[in-house]
């Protein structure tokens, strides 16, 4: 037991231990537990975890079988670029009603995939179940296998019943089974290289995908496939070809390349292209790992290249930021990937957390921070609000529903989410990260924010 | 009707899928309500991804916070039934947030798994004899059945079937205002205040959807009808309902308490907001004061200034049903040609709005009610339209046509100032006029103020298309 004599903010009691300060006691705050009812959580469902991970599939179509709300609230919203369809952002729906409720939904279901293939030939037609489709028990496995029949187009059950966990992180693995089950391996690579790769866990929000591809490419690896950024369903089929993983986001993705090596004997490394030092260690990691003497040396030149490129491009941004202070609170992996990003900035990360966090990433968390980082977990509207308030870090990055919590306070804010409008992998992104988030720290309005008509 | 010909045209080749909505879920409709509500806390029983998504789309049109809260529902609180959550719920917000009003909205979850929200909200109370406890209100919002124009409507009703209590004549006026951006219901407000009458704004969103930077985070919104004003409903002279479509509490209160209803329409354009400020003043009993007369007559005068610009343009809006068919009716007073009008509500009133408005003003545009953005857009393909007005989910179609999308409705993610749009009233619509006219003349006037003629435009797109391509 760690005596602690004040809580890190006011809250309730069974939501102290969820958080904690690096270099206190175990540094691992209580995590994976069902958010307080009647608290304002910034959590979501398993449906939403899952639609995450699938809906920068570009060429698909992505039904949502429920009521509209489920479809109405999240259609168009992952911020994922594509470099060739636009499928993917359209909001369908079953939309089910009351008769279907009562009488089920299946039918609907089935003439409404027939109905979408007709009008738009996907790659592939992803039906997502929700809380209601669950609870009425509707078959969505085999009306997808009948409607695949009748239409010959994949469709492919996706089986996120939103209520089924308190962690979108289910959702995450649920996402990845569909692909796992249904795609992956139904399709073989018409020419095969030693140094086939698949990136995994890259959403290309924002296009960050774009900013180290060109990379990967210049390295001699060959991208069967994205999973899912900017990618196409047969693709992905192809994937279990691959020599190497490479896994960008780890809270998402982890859980797929893991199956992947279990059932294709495909071995995963972790990537971070976020930050100049990430960016080169894990282009790196890469040429090391396919261990080509050539390719090693054509991966230092490109690491050359690329740093000299940027190198000064930053200067008058780390200057402004040199000291500032930066608090994370995120769905996951960013609460690691960025701590160093923002350290080569001259900023340091005095807050760390996430909204899904399962004990690996509270540990990876951990690893990543400075003694003194305060780590938090699933915190409420009315945590984050205090934790703010009492810190009072020069930089939130947090997502949409976060924002406005932050900027009230006047806290800058950088969204580092679906809503981001740079993108910031690889070396390039590291100067439009560092220059959006000069923008947001060094705007002069944040000093009139604490100011007074009446000037006390 | 007249148009059923022209929608099933339309819906031929797609009968069962909805693609790109152009509506959402009752709960939505629940939680716009009750952000109007001061001190109060809403509260989804639901998994959480109803509240979240809820607040996401919320918070970014309105850039402000936006607290609701959940019951967390998971796998097994679903097989027990709901009432351990709900119950902790209460307790949760009731210990650390003390608000005057509860108000906690079902889902679909949470309606067929068949909570009975209303025993298990007694049961707290009961539970809890010796605490001061706030109001708590059980709404129903089954998620499956209409849409959150309905949801909005049924808050405002279960707020007032629960609350409202007669004691002594009030002289004040009911308005349910239905979802409207905050400088809207401001100025509704501003109007009762010209008229000199005092009104009870069911809800009023005006400060806590347009509030000022400050520590507000942390706190409960405190602008809003009060619990006070909700029990006072019973009181006032006449109920008035801006849309037809949220006038349920005003049918109760009708019926109940004898207080005079009348039903819409939105104060949006000339004749709609004439006919606002002549019920107003009936229902009071008031002379309609000059300034009024000073301000119907600058809007007459921007409708003037803009005339030869706006007429003859087509145009097409989607949105809620009462936005449209007001919208319709004043563009229409403009000179403009309504060619395609969507809403996603499947309402017969919304139709008959719209034959009514077509045979007055000689136009027949397409309706669909119920209909979604592909429809929309179809139809848009079909018969054209010069500009596009409705929320941002209008920006790709407004894209591929080559015309201007005018932002208002919801949700607005794109641009700033979304709670800042203002529609109604007189002063309202100048606004509305000026700056819907100057987006006509940005698109379709050269900067010398020459009309830009179709060949032109076209061959200006082809210009631009070349640009682009040799840029690559």
């Amino acid at each position: 037991m760690e005596p602690k004599l004040e809580p890190i903010v006011e809250t309730f009691k069974s939501r102290e231990k969820h958080m904690c300060v690096k270099g206190e006691g175990l540094s691992i705050p209580v995590c994976d537990k069902a958010s307080l009812p009647g608290t304002v959580t910034q959590r979501t469902c398993v449906y939403g975890g899952a639609r995450i991970v699938l809906m920068p599939i570009t060429d698909s179509i992505h039904l949502v079988h429920g009521p509209i709300g489920c479809a109405a609230c999240t259609w168009d919203i992952r911020g994922s670029k594509s470099s060739r369809e636009d499928l993917y952002k359209k909001g369908c729906s079953t939309d089910l009603g009351e008769k279907d409720i009562i009488f089920g939904g299946e039918k609907k279901l089935f003439e409404t995939v027939i109905e979408l293939r007709k009008l738009y030939n996907p790659g592939a037609i992803f039906v997502y179940a929700t809380c209601v489709a669950g609870v009425i028990g509707d078959d969505i496995k085999a009306v997808c296998k009948k409607t695949e029949e009748v239409t010959g187009c994949r469709v492919i059950p996706v089986q996120s019943e939103g209520f089924q966990d308190h962690n979108k992180t289910k959702g995450h693995w649920i996402g990845c089974d569909a692909l796992l089950d249904y795609v992956i391996g139904t399709r073989e690579p018409e020419k095969t290289t030693p140094f086939d790769i698949n990136v995994v866990g890259e959403f290309n929000v924002a296009g960050d995908f774009w900013g180290f591809k060109p990379l990967l490419e210049e390295v001699g690896v060959n991208i069967i496939s994205t999973i899912t950024g900017d990618s196409h369903v047969d693709e992905i089929a192809q994937a279990h070809r691959a020599r190497l993983n490479i896994v960008q986001c780890q809270k998402s993705s982890n859980y797929l390349a893991k199956k992947m090596e279990k059932r294709y004997g495909i071995p995963s490394i972790k990537v971070n292209f976020f930050g100049l030092e990430q960016t080169v260690n894990s282009l790196r990691e890469i040429a090391d790992f396919f261990g080509d003497p050539e390719m090693i040396e054509r991966t230092e030149k490109i690491i050359e290249s690329g740093l000299a490129e940027v190198e000064h491009k930053t200067d008058e941004y780390r200057e402004r930021l040199q000291g500032k202070t930066v608090a994370l609170y995120v769905g996951g992996n960013k609460a690691w990937s960025l701590v160093r990003a923002f350290e080569e900035l001259g900023m340091g990360v005095m807050m760390s957390g996430t909204k899904n966090g399962i004990r690996e990433d509270y540990e990876r968390i951990k690893e990543a921070v400075r003694d003194g980082t305060i780590i938090v977990d699933d915190a409420n509207s009315t945590e984050l609000a205090r934790l703010l308030k009492k810190y009072r870090p020069n930089l939130l990055i947090s997502g949409a529903k976060e924002k406005y919590i932050a900027l009230k306070l006047g806290v800058p804010f950088c969204d580092f989410n679906h809503d981001r409008i740079s993108a910031f992998a690889g070396f390039n992104g590291f100067v439009s990260f560092a220059k959006e988030v000069d923008a947001s720290v060094s705007s002069p309005i944040f000093d009139l924010t604490s100011t007074s008509l009446r000037g006390d | 009707m007249h148009h059923d010909k022209r929608m099933t045209e339309m819906h031929h080749d797609k009968k069962f899928s909805v693609v790109n909505p152009s509506k959402m879920c009752q709960p939505m409709g629940a939680v716009q309500a009750l952000l109007g509500l001061k001190n109060s806390m809403p509260l989804i029983h639901g998994s959480q991804g109803c509240s979240t998504y809820m607040r996401f789309q919320l918070t970014r049109h309105f850039r402000e916070p936006i607290e609701v809260a959940s019951t967390s529902m998971n796998e097994k609180t679903v097989i027990y039934g709901g009432e351990y959550n709900l119950m902790k719920a209460l307790k949760n917000i009731t210990e650390k947030q003390s608000p005057s009003i509860i108000a906690v909205a079902s889902s679909c979850l949470t309606e067929t798994i068949g909570d009975d929200m209303a025993g298990i909200i007694r049961k707290f109370e009961d539970a809890n004899p010796d605490k001061e406890l706030p109001v708590i209100v059980s709404i129903s919002t089954p998620s499956y059945t209409e849409s959150h124009v309905e949801g909005y409507n049924g808050t405002i009703k279960a707020l007032v079937e629960n609350l409202a209590a007669p004691t002594v004549p009030n002289g004040k006026v009911n308005i349910i205002t239905g979802f409207l951006s905050p400088a809207d219901v401001g100025e509704v407000k501003e109007i009762l205040n010209d008229l000199n009458l005092e009104g009870i704004i069911l809800t009023d969103t005006s400060e806590n959807l347009d509030a000022p930077l400050s520590e507000s985070a942390l706190n409960l919104y405190d602008g809003g009808t009060t619990v006070e004003q909700l029990e006072d409903t019973a009181n006032s002279l006449g109920t008035i309902a801006l849309s037809k479509h949220v006038n349920s509490a005003g049918e109760f209160l009708e019926k109940k308490f004898g207080v005079k209803l009348v039903s819409g329409p939105l104060p949006l354009g000339l004749e709609n907001t004439d006919s606002f400020i002549r019920s107003a003043c009936k229902l009071a009993d008031l002379e309609i004061p000059e300034s009024m007369d000073r301000d119907r007559g600058r809007l007459m005068d921007a409708m003037v200034d803009a005339h030869s610009y706006n007429y003859h343009r087509k145009v097409a809006i989607f949105g809620d049903p009462d936005f449209v068919s007001s919208m319709t009716l004043f563009t229409s007073e403009m000179g403009m040609i309504p060619t395609v009008v969507c809403t996603g509500a499947k309402s017969k009133r919304f139709t008959e709005d719209i034959e009514t408005i077509s045979k007055e003003k000689g136009c027949s545009p397409v309706t669909l009610a119920g209909g979604d953005l592909y429809d929309m857009h179809k139809a848009i393909k079909k018969v054209g339209t010069d500009i596009l007005i409705g929320n941002s989910y209008g920006a790709s179609i407004a894209d591929e046509e080559n015309i201007p999308l005018f932002r208002a409705g919801f949700p607005i993610f794109d641009r700033l100032g979304a709670q800042r749009i203002s529609t109604l009233g007189y002063r309202g619509g100048i606004d509305f006029v000026d700056r819907l006219t100057n987006t006509i003349l940005d698109f379709y006037y050269d900067e010398a103020g020459y009309e830009i003629v179709e060949e032109e435009l076209e061959e200006t797109l082809i210009d631009h298309q070349k640009f682009a391509e040799e840029e690559i």
